[in-house]
């Protein structure tokens, strides 16, 4: 930048070149890292994401091996020793969700968004810095969350037999699979707050598509109704942690697809959303 | 430097600001006065990239702030105090700030020294009073080590003592060179802490100029003098073309003479002097008469008032 006007005397920080927008990027990516870590509550929500994950997901295949001698032979062929396992991530999506809203809303709600756009003035990238710190934490927490309940669902199906080893066909897949579904729901998350601003807006919206939605598309009739619950977020997402293909849902990979084009809808309406309207 | 062109901003049925046009020189405490409600933190929002003008155009030292690469480092602003997450320690708030335009986290104890926040560094900003919010804000805007420094209204919530701190604050970073804009509605405090006026009522330019200049322009600088005999003394002011009116039962209020001639005139025509003194306008007066013609800022505040 060049100075027209006198210098300031004491010892200056400014920079001699135009920074590049990777040290721009880079930057916003620390602060944002800085801010998340530095709120408690953020921490103890993620460590609620994780128990509770693992937890369901215990609690849920305990009770399918203590009603499993009632179970039909067409019921057992057709068990998916993931789904209870993973039974928890229906919660741990709203979690990761309500504090993917946050990220943003909670800056609109105390005020601190314009701090943060004087400081990062380049809106879209901003938004990329929270959605890339945002999403690296949630891949952690989603890993150890996935990870774990997949050992502890399989060990509790072990007296039934029923259980699937990691190295089997499909079955790490179907773990990546769980951990990614909440990663992309929680990008999509920090998406709808900066279209929102509002916590209880985006957070209407986020639970209305993941939880009322579903409801309402099975009244359609059918075949519109399996045809339409395939294509929704909630759907794409099982889809990608299913180690059984059901008739009513996509492939793990059309799951990923899906789930992957309304994160990025999402995120370019949100990106084009925060560069037009005053902050 | 700060340069404003013809800026305006509308909200939907409220033109906040009108054909704005300002420039902030460097090595002075530029004072940004008006009503509330007439426009200031609106233009501030807009230097800085918050809110877009619907027209004209604002640059910093030449640039338009979004396009500024790490732009704490060359503007600072206090904007609103409270603006900050009440969950996060004052340290840790700064340390985000750091990071967000690669500033060395030396800076942090720096800035929390200098606006006297040291020993409370580590506690929550949500336990903070109103005062230590604005010193925190300060140290924000002073992290980057900036050229060009805004606050809007820093001394709300401070106590005497940390009112003088600002006013010190302000002349000793302009007197390194910077270009600082300060808003206010105070128009007592501006007299004591700025150099330069910008004034504004309902988001329209009134007035620019030194503020001793603003004061002197003003209608009502005027000598009062009281004497034995207002009438006698009345004519002989008159006959030198001096404009009089009474003001109280044996004064008079002078205007076109200075007091040392009404002096000499009364010696002249043998009359007694009780008193005589020059009446300056304080920078209140000078404002509420610039604002006068104005006033209908005063009957629909409220339209305007939630960008003020």
């Amino acid at each position: 930048m060049t100075h027209t006007s006198a210098q300031p005397a004491s010892g200056s920080v400014a920079v001699a070149s135009r920074p590049s927008l990777r040290a721009v990027f880079a930057a916003a990516v620390r602060a944002e890292w800085t801010k998340l870590r530095s709120v408690r509550s953020t921490m103890w929500a993620l460590l609620f994401t994780i128990v509770s994950t693992v937890g369901l997901g215990a609690l849920l295949t305990s009770l399918e091996v203590s009603r499993w001698d009632n179970r039909t032979v067409t019921e057992r062929t057709g068990f998916d020793p993931l789904l209870y396992s993973f039974a928890g991530l229906n919660l741990a999506q709203l979690s990761i969700g309500v504090l993917g809203v946050l990220v943003m809303t909670s800056e609109y709600a105390t005020g601190g968004i314009t701090l943060t756009f004087c400081a990062v003035p380049q809106r879209r990238l901003l938004l990329l810095s929270k959605v890339t710190t945002f999403s690296a934490v949630t891949t952690v927490v989603s890993l150890v969350s996935c990870v774990a309940a997949f050992f502890i669902g399989q060990a509790l199906l072990v007296p039934v037999q029923a259980g699937v080893g990691i190295g089997d066909p499909g079955v790490f897949r179907a773990v990546l699979g769980g951990a990614l579904h909440l990663v992309l729901i929680g990008a999509i998350a920090v998406a709808l707050g900066a279209i929102m601003r509002r916590t209880a807006g985006a957070v209407a919206v986020l639970f209305g598509v993941l939880l009322v939605v579903p409801g309402l598309v099975l009244l359609l009739p059918s075949p519109w109704n399996d045809d339409v619950t395939k294509y929704l977020p909630s759907s794409a997402g099982v889809a990608m942690s299913a180690h059984v293909q059901f008739p009513n849902l996509l492939t793990p990979a059309g799951g990923l697809v899906v789930l992957c084009a309304y994160t990025a809808v999402t995120l370019l309406v949100a990106a084009w959303t925060l560069q037009r309207r005053d902050a | 430097m700060i340069e404003a062109r013809n800026v305006s901003k509308r909200y939907a049925e409220t033109l906040a600001v009108d054909d704005l046009s300002f420039t902030v020189a460097p090595g002075q405490v530029t004072g940004f006065l008006g009503p509330n409600g007439s426009g200031k933190s609106t233009t501030m929002r807009m230097i800085v990239g918050l809110d877009a003008p619907s027209s004209g155009w604002i640059t910093i030292d030449g640039s338009s702030y979004r396009d500024l690469r790490f732009p704490l480092r060359s503007v600072g602003a206090l904007l609103d105090a409270n603006a900050v997450h009440p969950g996060r320690t004052a340290r840790n708030h700064l340390s985000w700030l750091a990071d967000s335009n690669a500033i060395p986290r030396s800076r942090i104890e720096d800035v929390l020294g200098k606006v006297g926040l040291t020993d409370v560094a580590d506690r929550r900003v949500g336990g903070f009073s109103l005062g230590m919010g604005q010193r925190l804000g300060i140290a924000g805007a002073l992290l980057g080590d900036p050229d060009v420094l805004l606050f809007d209204e820093p001394i709300n919530g401070l106590d005497p003592e940390g009112i003088l701190w600002v006013r010190g604050l302000l002349r000793s970073l302009a007197g390194e060179g910077r270009t600082v804009l300060v808003s206010s509605h105070l128009m007592s405090e501006m007299a004591l802490s700025a150099d330069h006026l910008i004034v504004i009522g309902r988001g329209r330019l009134l007035a620019t100029g030194t503020v001793a200049d603003f004061i002197e322009r003003s209608a009502g600088h005027h000598v009062r003098a009281v004497s034995n005999d207002p009438t006698a003394l009345t004519n002989i002011l008159r006959d030198k073309g001096a404009t009089v009116a009474t003001d109280g039962p044996e004064g008079l209020s002078v205007t076109g003479l200075e007091a040392r001639d009404v002096g000499i005139l009364a010696a002249a025509g043998g009359l007694t002097l009780y008193e005589l003194s020059t009446q300056r306008a304080s920078l209140e007066d000078a404002f509420m008469d610039l604002t006068h013609e104005h006033a209908d800022f005063r009957a629909d505040q409220t339209t305007t008032g939630g960008h003020a």
